[in-house]
């Protein structure tokens, strides 16, 4: 990845406009992350300690996704 | 407002609230904002949002892409480049129902206006709801369509 300047803050819109489409593209990385991850055995509690957030956090925010995806 | 009218809302409220969440949930959101009530106002039975849309020359698939388009955009603003193609969330929504707090404004606008005007709430009521936004994906993503907002705005009321 190559990083270019970022929008100038004088330029609010585009700099904040960039801030969504980033939190957006971690959201879906952040889900297929933890689909591959649990396809390949982690447990909840080192999914969550890869994201920094608790375990129970991690299964109750990403099982229902996971189940989906792997057909169980 | 009559029974038929209170019923038939019911009906609308419920596959404006349970598009949106398919349309976020299909591009990898799990919470919807206004676009995303946008979109599901276009598929709406009364044709209204999506004939509104005709008006100034753009269909849903056109805005769900240029939606696309405008985080693509922003995110190459910053030097990333992007899969626009993110697969979508797959699994069951659960819980309550949530949106952005745009989108829940936008919602209650809708309503308001339709009772306002005595009438069945109808996809225009939300078509003009939304071009009161002036920031976020759905102001982006119209003004790349080249649509403008109040132009737009008349386009849903005349109909």
């Amino acid at each position: 990845m190559v990083v270019e300047p970022l929008p100038a803050p004088e330029d609010p819109e585009a700099a904040l406009a960039a801030v969504v489409a980033l939190r957006r593209l971690a959201g879906r990385l952040e889900v297929d992350a933890v689909v591959e991850a649990v396809g390949q055995g982690w447990t909840w509690a080192q999914v969550g300690e890869a994201l920094g957030i608790s375990a129970q956090a991690a299964h109750k925010k990403f099982a229902a996704e996971v189940r989906a995806r792997r057909g169980r | 407002m009559g029974i038929v009218t209170a019923l038939r809302d019911l009906r609308t409220v419920r596959a404006l609230l349970t598009g949106a969440e398919a349309e976020s949930r299909s591009a990898g959101e799990p919470v919807p904002g206004p676009e995303h009530l946008l979109l599901a106002a276009t598929a709406l039975p009364d044709g209204t949002a999506a004939a509104a849309l005709a008006r100034v020359g753009v269909d849903a698939a056109q805005l769900r892409t240029a939606i696309e388009a405008a985080h693509a955009a922003a995110l190459a603003s910053v030097g990333v480049a992007a899969d626009a193609d993110g697969g979508g969330l797959q699994g069951p929504a659960t819980g309550p129902m949530r949106s952005t707090p745009q989108a829940q404004r936008v919602f209650r606008q809708a309503v308001a206006a339709a009772r306002a005007a005595r009438s069945p709430l109808r996809g225009t009521h939300v078509v003009v709801a939304v071009c009161d936004l002036e920031h976020g994906a759905t102001a982006r993503a119209l003004a790349a369509l080249g649509v403008d907002r109040e132009e737009l705005r008349a386009a849903a009321l005349s109909g």
